[in-house]
């Protein structure tokens, strides 16, 4: 695993993908605290989180879409599917990989925030919920990510793909408001990934949305292993 | 060390592998031969783990492909059709990561140094594989098959996009790991197969039609009843003699090999030995026969023979080269 995972991040930053990801979530990062913090006197930083949130998802399926993708197409998986490791490991290899890019743009989100803890006292709790929950978000979507690219060997529509299902699960819970059945409700509020991040951005350590995220994690590596070994039987 | 038992592979309707059974013994090298779409790397990818059959089983060293997988893996080194590379990556990048990926305890810096200059990649060594030729990049596939010194290696066309001198040394150099690596080389080149390997295993359409030495093969097939004579005449009257005796399919003229002698391609009936009958032929009619002898097939006739569609019917052929591997 700790050799899929180095290889990765190599061919993250040994491409221009990595630095572009990297840049374009801290610029737009830098951009909204400004936003906030300064244009409008706010000292809101759920509002910093939440809207970067819609731009992480644009930036999380490049940076998943070539997983799976590309090594199907330049035949490189079979190197590592007959390379004497366990296919979950390579999965969680390339997952852990694409997080780290992710993580790398989100730890740069903090030093405007270490910047205002010199001068004044925020509420560092609010600050580290919003973040961990970013952060938890992220990592459930980077699986869900690599989950498709395994599905194709056309990162466009791993990229594009992904896209779609991480607004679904944006948006989704917006229609309860429509549904009046309570089983449907019921389960959209289940799978709804932006209930989940809520408690993170009022400061609150959900133990069950922290719970919630980490399995879905497992799930998809579960799934992208369970995908990859079925491709031998096809 | 590699046994395989009936193994079968199918994609949809398409029979790709036809319930081919073979084994073969530590330190032999097999060449499996067979037309395109014959199923070669089906079955070597089946033997490495990348697929799964649909029905058989193989062992590779004793442990089971499907109940032991990595166990198996270690053993092998595979080198794919198309070579898995990263183009992204130099060499030495390459290297270390199928190092690590592999899981290899040999001392890092001098096995891959070693594995290099074996395969002649030293020099391109730090150099981005996206800007290596054809067969550098052949070559650097094989380096990452050898390492850590897998007892079995699997190469499928080892040789393809390599110039006529680095095909010698690949061949070589396959020659040389065969001494104490079991192998398995698919191609369909026949003279390289004939150079390198002390066994084949011919496939068509997904089975299995010959198995046995270069020799035995040749021999199981070089019909008994085909018999190339020389003999000093007239030609249109020893053509019509041999075409009267008793048994005989057909005579064909090859034309004149030395003054006043022709030679003469008869082919009797199955089971019978017409070498008899041609010398008393030629006796009374006192045409000095100056050669005779079974017509010997070339390893290419064999091929062309075993992968026609008629001798597929024929089971026979195959216990034929079998009982003939026997003996041997």
């Amino acid at each position: 695993m700790r050799a899929i995972t180095r290889k990765e991040l190599k061919a993250y930053f040994s491409s221009p993908i990595g630095y572009v990801c990297v840049s374009v979530l801290l610029a737009l990062y830098g951009y909204y605290f400004y936003q906030v913090l300064m244009l409008r006197s706010s000292s809101y930083i759920a509002s910093v989180y939440s809207t970067m949130f819609i731009w992480s998802m644009m930036i999380i399926p490049i940076i998943t879409m070539r997983c799976f993708s590309e090594e199907m197409r330049n035949k490189t998986d079979q190197a590592l599917l007959t390379a004497p490791v366990g296919v979950t490991s390579i999965v969680a290899g390339k997952v852990l990989a694409a997080f780290l890019v992710f993580a790398i743009a989100m730890v740069g989100s903090l030093i405007p925030v270490v910047i205002i803890g010199f001068f004044s006292s925020p509420s560092w709790a609010l600050i580290f919920g919003n973040f961990f929950g970013s952060l938890l978000y992220g990592a459930a979507m980077i699986a869900v990510g690599v989950f498709i690219s395994s599905l194709t060997q056309s990162q466009i529509v791993a990229a594009i793909g992904t896209f779609g299902i991480s607004i679904i699960l944006l948006v989704i819970d917006q229609l309860t408001s429509v549904i009046s059945n309570p089983a449907v409700t019921k389960l959209i509020g289940w799978i709804s990934f932006n209930t989940r991040y809520q408690p993170f951005t009022k400061g609150i350590f959900d133990v069950s949305s922290i719970v919630f995220f980490l399995s879905v994690i497992a799930v998809f590596i579960f799934l992208t292993a369970r995908k990859l070994e079925s491709r031998r039987w096809s | 060390m590699i046994e395989v038992k009936n193994l079968s592979k199918r994609y949809g309707q398409n029979v790709a592998l036809n319930n081919i059974s073979f084994s073969v013994e530590k330190g032999t090298v097999v060449g499996f031969l067979g037309p395109n779409g014959a199923g070669k790397s089906t079955t070597m990818n089946i033997i490495t783990g990348y697929l799964s059959a649909s029905s058989g089983v193989v062992t590779v060293g004793g442990y089971n492909t499907l109940d032991n997988p990595n166990e198996v893996k270690k053993l092998i080194g595979y080198m794919p059709e198309m070579p898995p590379l990263y183009p992204d990556m130099t060499v030495k990048e390459y290297l270390n990561f199928m190092y690590d990926l592999k899981k290899v305890t040999l001392p890092r810096e001098k096995h891959i140094k070693e594995i290099c200059s074996l395969v002649k990649i030293s020099e391109v060594y730090g150099r981005l594989i996206a800007n290596l030729s054809k067969g550098y990049k052949q070559r650097v596939g094989i380096a990452q098959a050898l390492l850590g010194n897998p007892p079995v290696l699997i190469l499928d066309e080892p040789t393809v996009g390599l110039d006529p001198k680095q095909i010698i040394e690949i061949r070589n150099m396959i020659k040389n790991l065969g001494k104490n690596h079991t192998i398995i080389l698919s191609s369909h080149i026949l003279p390289e197969i004939q150079a390198v390997c002390e066994r084949i295993i011919v496939v068509n359409k997904g089975n299995l039609v010959g198995d046995g030495t270069p020799d035995s093969l040749s021999r199981s097939l070089s019909t008994d009843h085909k018999l190339i004579a020389r003999l000093e005449g007239p030609e249109n009257a020893v053509l019509n003699g041999l075409k009267a005796m008793k048994f005989v399919v057909s005579v064909q003229s090859f034309g004149e090999k030395e003054p006043g002698v022709f030679e003469y391609e008869v082919e009797a009936h199955e089971g019978h030995d017409l070498r008899r009958s041609v010398f008393q032929l030629a006796a009374k009619q006192n045409w000095p026969i100056l050669s005779l002898s079974n017509s010997d097939l070339s390893l290419e006739d064999v091929f062309l023979r075993l992968t026609s569609s008629a001798y597929l019917k024929d089971n026979t052929l195959i216990e034929n080269a079998k009982k003939g591997a026997e003996e041997q």
